[in-house]
């Protein structure tokens, strides 16, 4: 086998389909930077969830006397039940830390929180805040039977979990990455169909080289080579310019706009980018190689 | 170093069968024409030698092979022991003479180094010395065949198959293209040549073997083109 024959080849070859060549690196590019962007986004669900289940609690609050839930019946819970609870939360096997919130702290944190709304916090009295327990789960999955075992407990108003507030959030960047990897699986069909055609045809224009390769007993591996490397260039020269979206995506839109904007969730950071890199290239070779390879088969016999 | 045992070829889309149980044997070194009319069946015969079609019946042996068994990724190998020559020459017209038979030796993986040593060889041995950096369009028809012949012979094949080599060429031109192929011929190889051309059969006085309709009708050694002798 002779590399230097071989590369003149493949030179020839993407010189003599330029147009062609450059619509399956742009089609290439596309779908894999839609697909590296979904990837990209689950690694960023993932680095919310680790971020924010580390710090989301349960929160028990406590009957006070407006609490008007069923279970309160408009009574606040007294000494002795809100020392019996909070025993039997620290009990709790599930259970890794419990704090206590009283309606003073509550103030204290809703000031703090609302301190650009004056009007707001005028408004509000310590004593329409409810205390409450801050509960810290070992696994915070476990919510429900921490829920269930304390929810209807005399003195408790209510068990809420942070995470659920979390849930959507995440659904709607599940549901974002869910539409990027439809769209990029589309383009990734739509780059097959034209990775097939652009053989297809450069297979045609160079019919005359191939007949007479396969006359004088050149192998299929040596006819088929320069077509298949063309194929597999573009598809990896499509995968750089992905990648080269991805790592623009994470410095600009992440680093720039989000990261200083909206500090309050961790980011995914560049090793998240380092590891979708990769798969994109072996995304876009193999696209390409496949795509190929089963053109050649059908289209390029012995 | 060719046989065909009751050899049938009908084409998928035809009725009537293009070769039609054809028996034939070719020793080692022997020059032989295909003659017979338009659509009798010379160029599928040539093409059956090389597995580019698969006979519907009947077996085909080539050096020693038998090709119906010859698996699909042998068939390059058989094909380097043949070498072929069409009426249209079949050049690439973006690569010299040189490069057009050294084409037909880096794509089966020869270095550059025997290239250099062999193409000139070749070249000179079918009078084409000093013609390795022309074009093909700077050559007469006559001297593009020449280069045909060059690239079929420079792998120096057992057997050389020729398809009409002089069908587009003038009467002293092919001349010319037989002796050549003569003298390749004379150094052992076996020459398996299809044409219309009734003087240069009737001049050369090799065996003959005549198809009309896809079967052999006629098998003579020193024969003429036309029925006689
Ligand atoms: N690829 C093909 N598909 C279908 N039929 C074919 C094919 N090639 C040849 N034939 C038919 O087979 C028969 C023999 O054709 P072939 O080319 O062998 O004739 P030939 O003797 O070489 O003719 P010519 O002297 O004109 O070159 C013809 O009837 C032709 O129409
Ligand atoms: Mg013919």
């Amino acid at each position: 086998m002779r590399a230097s024959f071989v590369l003149s080849e493949i030179g020839i070859g993407l010189r003599r389909n330029l147009t062609m060549t450059v619509a399956v690196v742009v089609t290439v590019a596309i779908s894999l930077a839609l697909f590296g962007a979904g990837l990209l986004i689950r690694e960023q669900v993932g680095t919310m969830k680790d971020y924010w289940y580390d710090k989301v609690e349960v929160s028990v609050y406590l009957c006070g006397s407006g609490s008007t839930s069923s279970n309160c019946n408009g009574t606040a819970i007294t000494p002795e039940q809100r020392t019996q609870l909070e025993n039997d939360l620290r009990t709790t096997p599930l259970v890794q830390r419990v704090f206590y919130e009283s309606k003073q702290d509550a103030y204290a944190r809703f000031k703090q929180q609302f301190k650009d709304s004056p009007d707001l916090v005028q408004n509000v009295t310590p004593d329409a805040l409810p205390e409450s327990f801050r509960v810290k789960l070992k696994d915070p999955t476990q919510f429900e039977v921490v829920a269930s075992a304390f929810r209807d407990r005399p003195g408790v108003d209510e068990v809420q979990d942070q995470k659920a507030l979390l849930q959507n959030f995440f659904k709607l960047l599940n549901t974002l990455q869910l539409f990027a990897l439809i769209v990029a699986g589309v383009q990734i069909f739509a780059a097959v169909l034209l990775i097939s055609n652009t053989i297809r045809v450069a297979a045609f224009s160079r019919r005359r080289e191939t007949g007479i390769m396969r006359l004088v007993g050149a192998s299929n591996l040596y006819i088929q080579l320069p077509f298949l490397l063309e194929g597999v260039l573009a598809g990896l020269v499509g995968a750089g310019f992905a990648s080269g979206a991805l790592v623009a995506l994470k410095a600009v839109l992440i680093d720039r706009l989000l990261k200083p904007n909206f500090p309050i969730t961790a980011y995914v950071g560049w090793n998240a980018v380092l590891s979708i890199v990769p798969l994109l290239f072996l995304t876009g070779m193999l696209l390409s190689g496949l795509a190929s390879f089963f053109t050649l088969r059908r289209h390029l016999r012995v | 170093m060719i046989r065909l045992e009751n050899v049938t070829k009908t084409y998928p889309a035809s009725v009537r069968p293009a070769l039609d149980d054809v028996t034939v044997d070719i020793e080692k070194g022997e020059f032989v024409f295909l003659v017979g009319s338009s659509g009798s069946g010379k160029s599928t015969f040539l093409r059956l030698l090389l597995k580019e079609e698969v006979p519907s019946g009947g077996r085909v042996h080539v050096a020693g092979k038998d090709l119906a068994r010859l698996s699909h990724w042998k068939v390059p190998a058989l094909r380097r022991t043949i070498g072929c020559v069409f009426q249209d020459f079949r050049l690439l017209p973006n690569k010299t003479v040189f490069q057009n038979v050294a084409f037909a030796l880096e794509v089966i993986g020869k270095g550059s180094a025997t290239i250099d040593k062999v193409v000139p060889e070749v070249l000179d041995l079918v009078g084409l010395d000093g013609k390795a950096g022309r074009m093909p369009d700077e050559l007469s028809g006559g001297e593009q065949q020449r280069v045909a012949v060059a690239r079929a012979f420079v792998n120096r094949p057992m057997i050389l198959i020729a398809d009409e080599p002089t069908g587009n060429l003038d009467p002293n031109t092919s001349v010319g293209i037989m002796k050549l192929l003569d003298r390749i011929n004379r150094t052992g190889t076996t020459v398996v040549m299809a044409t219309h051309d009734a003087a240069i059969v009737d001049s050369m006085r090799r065996r003959v073997v005549e198809l009309s309709q896809g079967k052999v009708v006629r098998d003579q050694a020193r024969g003429v083109y036309g029925y006689g002798a």
